[in-house]
């Protein structure tokens, strides 16, 4: 039984929390026949609902949404059609975010090639992934409910467009616990632009403050205040916490109130982390080989390629979700620049964090996830109030992503689009199904983890999501 | 689970509740408390209120046929609990749910007792009840006290014993005002032997204005207050004057049922005060998305859904956002009574109301009035020409105003004569019809059209004339500002765009529904407010939705188009004038008009005014002294040799900022309605049949029903209502307690929990309600009992046989709220400044925290005193709120939060022990201590006692000094830095190494459980 204070909740929240509704499932097997004296962290790591395949999750975020249609989704159809207008029928009813329904079809910008055994089609702007194709699983129906950024993002993260429901990551931490004691369960990484979810996404929302995603920050303390003020060396951290955890033994033998071993626990653990930290953050570990192999630089602290790094090195020491997240793809101007742009800075270093896990030998406990919040349409946006030609507009009805590691069949493509590339017509994966399968693969089943908050009972996929059986190995 | 694992955990306290119940007369089951759980959690998700879930058209949420009353053994319900054969047993092993033997045996006896169903108890209305019987008559001193005691009589538990007088003021001083005492006031009042110090020490707090702050924070949690919209783009908006307003209901002491009326339906109150309509913005906390491209009606349907659930959680205690996408499973409210609800709080138009001070109202009314005497006083401000010259110093004679006066007229006659030349003579057109695809279109009196209601991305306007003018050459279109209108128009976009802007796609003219060719399209302004594309009347002419014109950064004036007719339009008995506005969000003209001519040539647009110009065209002689000042007023504004005194004038308007606005709800006109639908699987895109207003039917059939949101308003905190005294009541008492009598305190529903001493309850919801409805009244109660004063410290035997103090047989003890936290320390250090109310301010925090918003928003610190002011007025932003109130589980404002988690991280340590807000208060505590006299015990003494409040122990005491001697003496020996710990102002201190030695003290000190506990 791992005693982690970080996910130590006070003794009063954790009986207030079993009682409420029908809810903390979660912790139903596991709870009934503890003593109310057992001082064990409430939310340690606790029993899967099944077998898990993984124990950790690095979720490679493409915020803004790549195009599928230069990456993936190879449409020569379009091509053709290049120029003229979808017929108003196909888009009408459709909701957009800003073209109109007599946008022309945009051609695909790249050549593609078929790669490895699973000759899975990709474009000239993915080598890296493609000299990988057989270590991976291609989604090429999945589909979502919103159609702009803040929205769908938050939709893939916490399964609700609208803030204030906890996060994936955050959903783990409280139906798993954590394995570090020294680091948190749930760690933000984030590189290049704007976040349009912003901290909505990684919020615990309903759910303990403990369970709350933790932004790892490039500059500065890589935690928030996880350095001491100026002047503060070692030692006289050592000393203040001694005489802080001496006051505090001192008031539990006289009050008796639990909280305060829990709050003794808690600073002694932050002082762990403040080693931890800046440990975890220092790549002179890290060899010439496997730097180069991401695209990272010791010196190139905020970059996806070093972000893809930390990502196994928090994994590796522990911590249970990572959110890594690309912000940059939001190409509503030239598509063709900016994939090229965004697939240099990012497709070598997500192939070498596939290859780098399998190397170690950790791929099998890993499940790493590609994806953005939805796709790109196949009719071409341009706007010259905005300024804008040769882009495409938000597309949620159909997407590509990728997953590999524990328990997903490598080297497979499952699902496919109509000539367009506009609706998905074989094999459609939801994203909320996405979630589910996550979940699966991590020993929990998404209609049984269940929080009631304010009397209601709630789960990640709310009352939707199905397994992708076709993904699992 | 839930109640089950509870009762496991406590099985004497459920009896003892049991017998406490009114309902209940001896060991008789009973529905509302042994039965409703257990069927709740484990049928009515497949036999409950959800008609569309029911299976076998049964439902066991009333009485049924698988009930035989008195006789079990015949009752289809039991044996189907009890089947050995699978296929039979209930509930279906699928559900993965079990009822346990324990529980079935009270089935058995309910239905062997007769099966009676009863009324959920939070739904029937509460009754004064009396106070039952007690022994220790001694220990109770009021009537909260005799509910309690009776309780722990029960279970032969007595009460803890009076807190020390150092807790007590502790615990007032934090649970009343939110500070803690100084050591001198805690002291004053343990040495006040009055009878009545304690009494006199709690009218003293609720008097305080800090008061109004504690609380308001409490209730700010419930209305999601903010300081930003949300979503992506997150930008600041303005509503700090309901924050306010709130501060001030409180600690004027507004009843609670004033306090709902105004805040749900101020603005239809009679004569309603701004006041009241600022009330308002209890709603308005609501987000709002501004990111390019949305869907502006479905988020406000989300909206919508927030507003209902957040009425549901802070008034009624129930889970009405269950019955947002199907009918209840545990509760009675139907899918349809849900959006009856909506149906209330759906008829509102939201503007920014402005909210002058009485200081910037009288500032207004001088301004005006010196903008009116130097408007006048333009007409001596002309410059001479240089063949008439003055001395500098001459006086203003009667001669020298004779030759101004000739000097101006000459001037104004050329200008005039110059302008009959090229004024044009419009007609304006009296609309016929002014439609649009959404936004409803009022013809106002001047035959202008103003767009008003709701709005879409792409909206179309039409217009429709029966002309008289024969041979039309041009139209004009006016774009005009109105008050009513964002930014005072004269565009209606209120979000993503700059308020009060436009962007008008395309305009098309139909004349006898045949297309008429336009050409030669000009303005008086165009700008583009986002990207770089240019603008113009010209381009809405293009055939190109994406072009148009816009006239950005100019509102709350007129601008001007004209198109010509090409050819001429001789004549026509309907014209239509049809605008389509599609930019990625709704960006409508908010109010125009349109005037035809026939006069020759090619015309521009201009910027005189329609007045003006007509009255330009007609001959001088014929006209009134008023129409001469206006078209005199006009030359003065355009005169080019007035440039110089015009500029002084406009320095003159804008010599002080605009009063602040804030959001309000404004009831729509009733002759345009908002409708409101049911929406299938509570999804905006499925709306069903239109809903009128209603209130469930759980609270029985009225004939005078409310009708509207004031009714709705009057309704809640009506006798009809049996929830929200309760609810209330409840909510308060777990703030003091940490706990409520009802723990769920968000739920009263039939899934809730049952309230520990359902007797106080009632007593202490019909106390609030006898004694109208006083906030303050109840708080004295509370604090003023026995109960409240018990000393907080607990024994093993009471931990293991009561851990969550149900039945209070101690103090609350509690780690204090997050915002408390950084009070205290700013308190105690003596940094803290007062200030009531006021635009929000940024105390310092790393900048990383808004660096990872969208849009790095600038975290703008401040400066001076209002860097350490309290914290409920720190800057609320939404998607990056201030990490250390997040990190002590404050809110983030996205959602309605009556209660908060209180957890205890490591991350909490990290911010305490490094963060800059409280380093600077341990440099001022540790500054404040070096400067002192005593000796290093002494100071340590002072140092805790400012922290603890309480007197300290010999040993507390020995620690702290034998600390502050190490720090001293590795930093005299330069191990440590002192001029990097100590704040910069003390770095060249003659004390530098003792001050920071005690700031580093002072840091450990501020870090102990104890100085954030309440005791």
């Amino acid at each position: 039984m791992n005693s982690n204070p970080l996910l130590n909740q006070t003794r009063r929240q954790f009986f207030q929390d079993c009682g409420v509704g029908v809810g903390k499932i979660a912790l139903a097997s596991t709870m009934a026949g503890r003593s109310i004296a057992n001082q064990t962290s409430p939310i340690a790591p606790k029993r899967h609902h099944h077998t898990p395949k993984v124990k950790n999750v690095i979720f490679l975020f493409q915020a803004g949404a790549p195009s599928q249609l230069e990456l993936f989704d190879h449409k020569p159809k379009l091509a053709e059609l290049e120029g003229k207008p979808i017929p108003p029928s196909v888009i009408q009813g459709q909701r957009y975010a800003f073209i109109q329904p007599d946008a022309a079809v945009l051609g695909p910008r790249f050549k593609f090639t078929r790669h490895g055994q699973s000759g899975a089609e990709l474009s000239e702007m993915l080598p890296h992934l493609g000299a990988i194709a057989d270590e991976i699983a291609v989604l090429k129906g999945c589909t979502t409910d919103q159609f702009n950024h803040a929205p769908a993002q938050l939709f893939y993260n916490t399964g609700f467009g609208v803030p204030g429901r906890p996060a994936m990551g955050s959903w783990l931490s409280y139906g798993l616990g954590s394995e570090a004691n020294d680091l948190p369960s749930f760690v933000v990484l984030k590189s290049a632009g704007n976040l349009s979810g912003g901290a909505a996404l990684w919020s615990s929302g309903f759910l303990p403050t403990t369970h709350v995603g933790v932004p790892f920050r490039s500059t500065g303390d890589p935690i928030l205040n996880v350095a001491n003020p100026a002047g503060y060396d070692q030692k006289a951290q050592r000393d203040t916490l001694d005489l802080i955890g001496k006051m505090n033994r001192r008031r539990l033998g006289l009050v008796g109130d639990p909280e305060i071993e829990t709050r003794i626990n808690s600073y002694e653990m932050a002082y762990r982390m403040q080693t931890r930290a800046p440990e975890l953050m220092d790549l002179k570990g890290e060899s010439e080989h496997t730097l180069t192999m991401y695209g990272a630089s010791r010196n190139g602290s905020g970059s996806y390629a070093n972000n893809c790094l930390l990502a196994r090195r928090l994994i590796e020491r522990g911590v249970r979700f990572v959110q890594v997240y690309h912000a940059g793809w939001d190409h509503h101007s030239n598509v063709e620049g900016g994939v090229r742009g965004q697939a240099r800075l990012t497709d070598r270093s997500s192939a070498a964090l596939i290859k780098d896990l399998k190397m170690r030998g950790m791929l099998d406990e890993t499940l790493v996830v590609w994806s953005g919040e939805f796709g790109r349409t196949p009719m071409v946006e341009s706007n010259s109030a905005l300024g804008r030609k040769l882009g495409r507009d938000h597309h949620p009805q159909a997407f590509t992503c990728w997953m590999a590691g524990g328990g997903i069949k490598p080297g497979t493509v499952i699902g496919a689009t109509d000539e367009l590339g506009f609706h998905v017509v074989e094999d459609k994966v939801h994203v909320h199904d996405i979630q589910a399968t996550i979940l699966h693969l991590l020993g929990l089943d998404h209609e049984r983890l269940i929080y009631t908050f304010q009397g209601r009972p709630y789960r990640l996929t709310d009352v939707h999501g199905h397994l992708v059986k076709k993904i699992l190995a | 689970m839930n109640e089950l694992f509870q009762n496991r955990l406590v099985p004497s306290m459920t009896a003892v509740l049991l017998i406490l119940f009114s309902s209940f007369a001896s060991a008789e089951i009973s529905f509302n408390y042994d039965i409703r759980p257990i069927l709740a959690a484990n049928c009515f998700e497949c036999h409950g209120p959800d008609q569309n879930a029911r299976k076998a058209k049964l439902r066991l949420d009333q009485p049924s046929d698988v009930l035989s009353p008195g006789k079990p053994t015949e009752s289809e319900l039991l044996r189907r609990l009890t089947a050995h054969d699978v296929d039979e047993r209930m509930p279906p092993a699928e559900s993965k749910r079990t009822i346990t033997s324990e529980q079935i045996g009270k089935i058995r006896q309910w239905i062997q007792e007769g099966a009676k169903y009863e009324k959920h108890w939070a739904f029937i209305r509460p009754s004064k009840p009396e106070l039952p019987p007690v022994d220790r008559k001694s220990w109770v001193r009021n009537d909260i006290d005799r509910f309690v005691l009776a309780r722990l009589e029960a279970e032969g538990l007595r009460p803890s014993p009076e807190a020390d007088r150092y807790a007590l003021a502790k615990r007032l001083f934090l649970d009343l005002v939110g500070l803690p005492p100084t050591p001198e006031e805690a002291d004053a009042f343990a040495g006040d032997r009055s009878p009545m110090a304690y009494e006199n020490l709690v009218d003293r707090l609720l008097k305080s204005e800090r008061y109004g702050e504690r609380w308001a924070r409490k209730w700010l949690d419930i209305a999601r207050y903010s300081d930003t919209n949300g979503y992506e783009k997150d930008r600041e908006r303005s509503i700090w004057p309901y924050r306010d307003w709130v501060i001030n209901a409180i600690n004027s002491g507004m009843p609670f049922d004033r306090f709902t009326i105004e805040q749900i339906a101020g603005d239809m109150l009679p004569n309603a005060r701004v006041s009241q309509r600022v009330a308002t913005g209890f709603h308005r906390n609501t987000m709002l998305n501004e990111e390019g491209g949305i869907d502006p009606l479905e988020f406000r349907f989300y909206a919508m859904v927030d507003r209902v659930s957040t009425t549901g959680t802070a008034w009624l205690g129930l889970t009405l956002m269950c019955a947002q996408c199907h009918t209840h499973k545990y509760d009675p409210i139907t899918h349809t009574e849900y959006y009856q609800i909506m149906d209330y709080l759906n008829n509102a138009d939201e503007p920014d109301l402005s909210v002058p001070t009485r200081e910037q109202s009288r500032k207004q009314k001088q301004v005006d009035f010196q903008v009116a005497m130097a408007e006048k006083n333009l007409v001596n401000k002309f410059p001479f020409p240089d063949k008439i010259k003055f001395s500098e110093k001459a006086k203003e004679t009667d001669e020298v105003k004779k030759l101004r006066e000739q000097w101006v007229q000459k001037r104004f006659n050329a200008w005039l004569n110059a302008e009959r030349e090229i004024a044009v003579h419009w007609s304006v057109l009296k609309p016929t019809k002014a439609t649009s695809t959404l936004p409803k279109m009022r013809i106002l009196a001047d035959h202008s059209v103003l767009a008003t209601g709701d709005q879409t991305k792409r909206d179309i306007y039409k217009t429709s004339f029966k002309p008289t003018l024969k041979n039309v050459t041009a139209m004009r279109l006016e774009v005009l500002p109105h008050e009513s209108l964002p930014a005072g128009g004269p565009g209606f976009a209120y979000y993503e765009g700059p308020k009060g802007d436009f962007f008008l796609s395309e305009l098309t003219v139909r004349a006898n529904g045949e297309p008429v060719k336009m050409t030669d399209a000009t303005h008086t302004y165009a700008k583009n407010a986002i990207g770089r594309g240019k603008v113009s009347a010209a381009l809405t002419l293009d055939g190109d939705g994406g072009t148009g014109w816009s006239t950005a950064q100019g509102t709350g004036k007129r601008h001007v188009a004209v198109f010509n007719f090409d050819p001429p339009l001789k004549a026509a008995s309907e014209l239509e004038v049809e605008m389509l506005f599609e930019r990625h969000y709704p960006a409508g003209i908010g109010r125009y008009r349109i005037s035809l001519t026939d006069n020759e040539g090619t015309l521009t647009a201009r910027t005189i005014p329609h007045d003006v110009e007509r009255l330009i065209l007609t001959p001088s002689t014929g006209w009134s002294a008023e129409d001469r000042e206006q078209v005199f007023a006009h030359f003065l504004s355009v005169d080019e040799s007035l440039k110089k005194a015009r500029a002084e004038l406009d320095k003159l308007r804008n010599q002080f900022p605009k009063a602040p606005t804030t959001l309000v709800m404004q009831e729509r006109p009733a002759d345009h309605p908002r409708p409101t639908f049911r929406h299938h699987r509570g999804e905006f895109t499925q709306p069903k049949e239109q809903v009128g207003a209603g209130i469930p039917a759980l609270f029985g059939k009225h004939s005078n029903a409310p009708q509207n949101r004031l009714e709705f308003a009057k309704w809640l905190v009506s006798e009809r209502n049996p929830l929200t005294a309760r609810v209330v009541m409840n909510r308060h008492w777990s703030t003091f307690f940490g706990r409520g009598l009802v723990r769920t305190i968000e739920d009263f529903g039939t899934q809730s929990s049952p309230p520990s001493h359902p007797r106080l309850l009632d007593w202490l919801a019909t106390e609030f309600v006898a004694r109208g409805w006083s906030m303050k009244g109840m708080h004295k109660w509370i604090v003023m009992s026995a109960t409240y004063r018990q000393a907080s410290s607990v024994t093993a035997d009471l931990l293991e046989r009561d851990p969550n103090n149900v039945l209070l047989a101690r103090g609350p003890r509690k780690r204090i709220e997050a915002e408390m936290v950084r009070d205290l320390a700013l308190s105690v250090s003596g940094l803290i400044t007062h200030q009531i109310g006021g635009p929000s301010v940024f105390p310092p925090q790393p900048a990383s925290v808004t660096d990872i918003a969208y849009g790095r928003f600038k975290w703008r610190t401040s400066d001076g005193e209002a860097r350490f002011r309290r914290s409920l007025y720190t800057f609320a932003k939404r998607t990056a709120p201030f990490a250390a109130y997040l990190t002590f589980d404050g809110v983030s404002g996205e959602s309605c939060i009556v209660r908060r988690e209180r957890s205890n991280t490591p991350l909490q340590a990290l911010t305490l022990l490094n963060d800059q807000v409280f380093n600077e208060s341990a440099q001022a505590l540790g500054r404040s201590t070096a400067d002192g006299t005593g000796s290093i015990a002494a100071r340590a003494k002072k140092l805790l006692r400012t922290c603890l409040i309480r007197p300290v122990a010999k040993q507390e005491i020995q620690w702290l000094a034998a600390y502050y001697k190490a720090q001293v003496a590795r930093i005299n020996a330069g191990d440590l830095k002192a001029g990097q710990i100590v704040a910069p102002t003390d770095r060249k201190s003659k004390k530098l190494n003792q001050i920071a030695a005690w700031t580093m003290t002072a840091r450990a000190v501020l870090n102990f459980d104890e100085t954030i506990t309440q005791e």
